[in-house]
């Protein structure tokens, strides 16, 4: 019973570099091991381009990339987090994927909006999780799909507006 | 007025029992056949019922079986066509076919389930049993 | 919600007959409108309608629609056996309209799953009020007069099963992840979970508490739920989501009916036999077919429905097998969805074919594969024939679309006093379901824009001596994998002057470019954009200038494109062109560096080698290629979308002749590839917009091609 009550809670994360990152779980769909992607030209660095999933395509991302670090080469310990968001799904392409942990909202404390640091990770972290002595940095799926103007310019381009009717 | 209801699920039943119980007097029957075996033994005791609410999904008999039953027994009982007893199934079936053979079979209202309760009161009005 | 299209359900069954009634009602009263009469032939079809109305909603208890439908029953049985001779037309087509508007209206609410609560009080009256009027004027007294037929008060009636926001009912399949120990307490948690928002809830296997095995069961072919609840989708989705523990959680609404039916009532599986040759399948399907065909329209009869008694968590299981269904002739009617499923399935089933016949496998050197290729070929000439008999089953006529819009200009005509003829050619032309459903607005808006600001009025007309009646054009046809629509009207056209005007004042026009050089069209095109009216005053119909960027973005969304064309003071017409097919076209695949791209079939025209030498270099660092004296534009798709390791070396590549519409330009690739039958599928929403690109799919080796757009590509 317990265990669909805190659902919620549950966090995927992941390491990237030297710090772990965690998604709550209900973004989530599935985790798949790394695989060819086709890239997509004109599309900002950090999409890397589509990839074939089950017949279904869909965008993957660099997270290095996207947080503005240095990309690293890919190795057999790189998965895909493929999370749903909205109407988007899009595959995130993560170093090494860590476990599943839950973090009570008690243990989330508001992400520190500290001009040094950044530019970039902080921008689509919404809060700071600790587990034990460690610490998760959680991030928001909305920022980190949506914020960047170019995702945004196409992502009105590309959204069926119907709403506006005639004249 | 006297009432026959006929329906296998109990929480169904204990809902349709409630409901009716405004309209009149109600009797329960738990199956096609005991519906049958109720409607005879009110005929025969000179207090038949005016309205049967019959489910069509039942164990031993289903709800045409029964109102075909009713019909033969009122055929027997030379009632003539006002004074039979108007029948309302009640189902989750709603397809054309099913509602065809229902009221070729004699039945005044054909109910969806859930049941619409305004419907059903104007319905019973319309029939002018209330 | 109500269920839309389960044949056979009384309100479906209901909904669609009348609406097929009405519609074609509309259809009669707008060919005679201008006529000075309704002919014998239509007065006995619209009482004939009616009647029919009346008596089905009588059945389902629709009081006001009996009500209304009664009266103009009663007025069209008047003017049937009375022949009365000044029957005021215009007013009656009025009214007749204003019936079928109504109950279309009340239907459309019951489709929805509403009520029809709608009140006709006053459209009786006015009914009855007319009907006293010509019954006066054509001396006919109430004595005289034959009673209307027998009333005759329907004694069954139907109640349909109450749906509003109450009970919902909906699948669930849960998929456990196969680590798990203990499926079946993770299974029954979520049952235990669900319990708290259903109505009724069962599920498979049953046993999870009382028998370890379910486990592996559950693990292996996942936990059926079947729930019935006031709670939404959204709701069960929160107290059933996915983690490490249930993989999946698919959440289908369904019918009652399906509830109440269970689990045995899921489809059989199709098992699809690969050892015995096509022959014996085929006359195993006859034999099939033989055995129903000796129990010919087995219906229903009482005694099918006895039920054996009801086990918990079981649904009810019918004691008798539920005869099939008899065919109705001709026709049926196809839930919209199940078509769309059939799409997706021929989509995945021509991507299939690819991946078998493009497998690796078969490329062992020296293998025979005769054989091979011949059943393959078979298959091939199958599944094409597969997808033509699909697309030609959504296949509909634009008739019914072309008609509303009549009656547009009908109403329009009348409330701007204008003097307008509506003009029909080719409305049977036949387009896919899915560009009826986006052209059906915009074709609106350009009636509308057409009979608002194109048409003049009757004076300004007399005035410039124009001498046919205002006309509005509507017409179709199909050409070269293409439908070509147009809204033509002869009225006073666009103004070149008073655009570029606005334009200017807008900021839209390119700098250092002069105003002469632009073409009309390009002129003409400047409306499209958003926000852009030259219209002083804003009209009840159009003129907040939202529109027509909205037509064009509604074009796109199907692949289809507007062009326009104006005479001043002769009239403008406006063309959509839109592509017939979205789903599946025959492409042509060529490599550039790692990345594959398709290009439409049609639009190659051919494929050239070329050498150096052929090629002109342009000062702005352009290039253009002589092929047989004629001078085409160059696109490098390598550089176009800086690829990686692609062929720069002319002579080494090849160059792809691209035509639309007379344009040409040559694409320079690395390689051809192949033709390939492909799915077109969108570039997904996250990625913006490239240029030049209009979709992606999935090739016969797995990989990912970009689907080029050849228009787009013209544009630079």
């Amino acid at each position: 019973m317990s265990e669909f009550d805190t659902q919620k809670d549950k966090y995927v994360t992941f390491q990237s570099g030297s710090e772990y990152f965690g998604l709550k779980i209900e973004y989530v769909n599935e985790i798949i091991v790394f695989q060819e992607i086709t890239e997509i030209p004109e599309s900002p660095e950090y999409v890397k381009g589509l990839i074939n999933l089950r017949g279904k395509i869909i965008p993957v991302v660099d997270v290095r990339l996207r947080f503005h670090q240095e990309p690293i080469p890919y190795t057999d310990r790189t998965c895909i987090i493929v999370i749903r968001y909205e109407q988007m799904v899009v595959g995130l392409i993560v170093e090494k994927i860590a476990e599943v942990v839950e973090i009570p909202a008690e243990n989330i404390l508001p992400s520190p909006s500290i001009g040094k640091n950044d530019n970039a990770k902080s921008r689509f972290v919404s809060g700071i999780g600790k587990v034990g002595n460690d610490v998760k940095l959680l991030l928001d799926p909305a920022k980190l799909l949506g914020d960047e103007e170019a995702a945004l310019v196409g992502h009105l381009n590309n959204e069926d507006e119907s709403e506006e009717g005639e004249e | 007025m006297r009432i026959l209801l006929a329906e296998d699920d109990f929480v169904t039943r204990k809902f349709m029992m409630n409901f009716l119980s405004s309209y009149g007097e109600c009797d329960a029957a738990v199956d096609g056949m005991e519906a049958v075996d109720a409607y005879l033994m009110a005929l025969e005791d000179g207090e038949p019922y005016d309205l049967a609410c019959l489910d069509i999904m039942m164990p031993v008999m289903d709800g045409y079986q029964v109102l075909r039953s009713i019909r033969d027994l009122e055929a027997d009982h030379g009632i003539p066509e006002e004074e039979q007893v108007k029948v309302i199934m009640t189902t989750a079936l709603n397809d054309e076919e099913n509602v065809k053979m229902a009221f070729d079979l004699g039945c005044s209202v054909y109910s969806g389930k859930p049941i619409n309760k305004e419907k059903f009161d104007q319905a019973l009005k319309k029939l002018g049993l209330i | 919600m109500a269920d839309d299209f389960n044949t056979g359900d009384m309100l479906s069954v209901y909904l669609f007959e009348n609406q097929q009634l009405l519609e074609n009602l509309q259809n009669i009263v707008m060919e005679q409108k201008d006529a000075d009469g309704f002919d014998e032939d239509s007065i006995n079809e619209i009482f004939r309608t009616m009647h029919t109305i009346k008596g089905s909603s009588g059945i389902m208890m629709f009081d006001e629609i009996t009500k209304v439908s009664h009266k103009l029953e009663d007025v069209f049985y008047f003017i049937r056996e009375s022949h009365p001779t000044t029957v005021p037309h215009v007013e009656l087509v009025e009214h007749v309209l204003d019936v079928s508007d109504f109950i279309m209206a009340e239907m459309d609410k019951l489709s929805d799953g509403g009520d029809a609560d709608g009140d006709a009080t006053e459209l009786v009256a006015s009914l009855d009020a007319f009907l006293q009027k010509i019954k006066g004027e054509n001396g006919a007294k109430e004595a005289d007069t034959k009673p209307v037929q027998k009333e005759e008060t329907p004694k069954q009636f139907y109640i349909a099963p109450e749906t509003g926001g109450n009970s919902h009912f909906f699948r669930i399949y849960l998929t456990y992840n196969p680590e798990i120990q203990m499926a079946s307490m993770h299974a029954y948690k979520t049952v235990f979970a669900l319990k708290k928002i259903a109505k009724d809830i069962l599920y498979s296997p049953e046993d999870i508490l009382t028998n370890e095995a379910t486990s592996d069961e559950i693990v292996k072919d996942g936990f059926n739920i079947l729930i019935k609840t006031d709670a939404t989708e959204e709701d069960i989705r929160e107290i059933v989501q996915p983690g490490y523990d249930l993989t999946k959680v698919e959440v289908y609404e369904c019918t009652a009916q399906e509830f109440q039916l269970g689990f045995e009532a899921e489809e059989a599986q199709i098992l699809i036999d690969l050892d015995s040759s096509v022959e014996e399948i085929e006359k195993r399907a006859d034999a099939k077919e033989g055995q129903t065909d000796t129990a010919p329209k087995k219906k229903i009869a009482p005694g099918d429905f006895v039920i054996a008694s009801k086990e918990p968590g079981k649904g009810k299981n019918l004691a008798k097998e539920r005869p099939a269904k008899k065919d109705k002739a001709s026709f049926i009617s196809v839930d919209i969805a199940k078509m769309d499923q059939l799409m997706d399935l021929i989509g995945e089933l021509v991507i299939s074919q690819s991946v078998v016949l493009q497998n690796p496998d078969l490329k062992v050197p020296g293998l025979n594969l005769d054989n091979f290729n011949k059943a393959a070929g078979q298959m091939k000439k199958i599944s094409t024939d597969l997808q033509n008999v699909i697309m030609s089953m959504r296949m509909v006529p634009l008739t019914n679309t072309f008609q509303k819009m009549n009656r547009i200009v009908f109403e329009m005509s009348r409330k701007l006093g204008k003097d307008v003829t509506f003009e029909m050619i080719g409305d049977t032309t036949e387009v896919d379901k899915n560009i009826i459903e986006h052209i059906s607005d915009p074709l609106m808006h350009l009636v509308r824009n057409s009979m608002d600001h194109g048409i003049e009025t009757n004076e300004e007309r007399l005035a410039s001596s124009k001498q046919e009646k205002a006309k509005v054009t509507l017409s179709a046809k199909t050409e070269s994998g293409k439908v070509w629509i147009s809204v033509a009207d002869n009225g006073k056209g666009l103004d070149r002057g008073q655009i570029m005007a606005k334009a200017r004042q807008q900021g839209l026009l390119e700098p250092g470019r002069s105003e002469s050089s632009y073409t009309d069209k390009e002129v003409y095109q400047f409306i499209t954009l958003p926000g852009f009216s030259t219209n002083k005053k804003v009209t009840e119909f159009s003129g907040r200038g939202v529109g027509m960027d909205v037509v064009v973005s509604n074009l796109q969304k199907i692949g289809g494109t507007l062009e326009i064309d104006s005479v001043p003071g002769q009239g403008s017409t406006m063309n959509l062109k839109i592509p017939l097919t979205l789903a599946i076209i025959d492409g042509i695949v060529m490599d550039v560096g790692d990345s594959s791209f398709v290009m439409e079939t049609g639009a190659v025209r051919e494929f050239v080698h070329v050498t150096e030498d052929m090629l002109i270099h342009e000062p702005d660092g352009r290039e253009s290629v002589m092929i047989r004296g004629a001078c085409y534009p160059v696109i490098r798709l390598g550089d176009f979308y800086e690829l990686h390791d692609y062929e720069t070396k002319i002579a080494n590549g090849m160059m792809v002749l691209v035509e639309i519409e007379k344009n040409v330009v040559c694409l320079f690739v690395d390689r051809l590839v192949g033709k390939q039958e492909i799915v077109v599928k969108p570039i997904p929403k996250y990625i913006k917009k490239v240029k030049g690109l209009s979709g992606c799919t999935q090739l016969g080796d797995g990989s990912i091609a970009l689907i080029l757009d050849a228009a787009g590509l013209m544009e630079y």
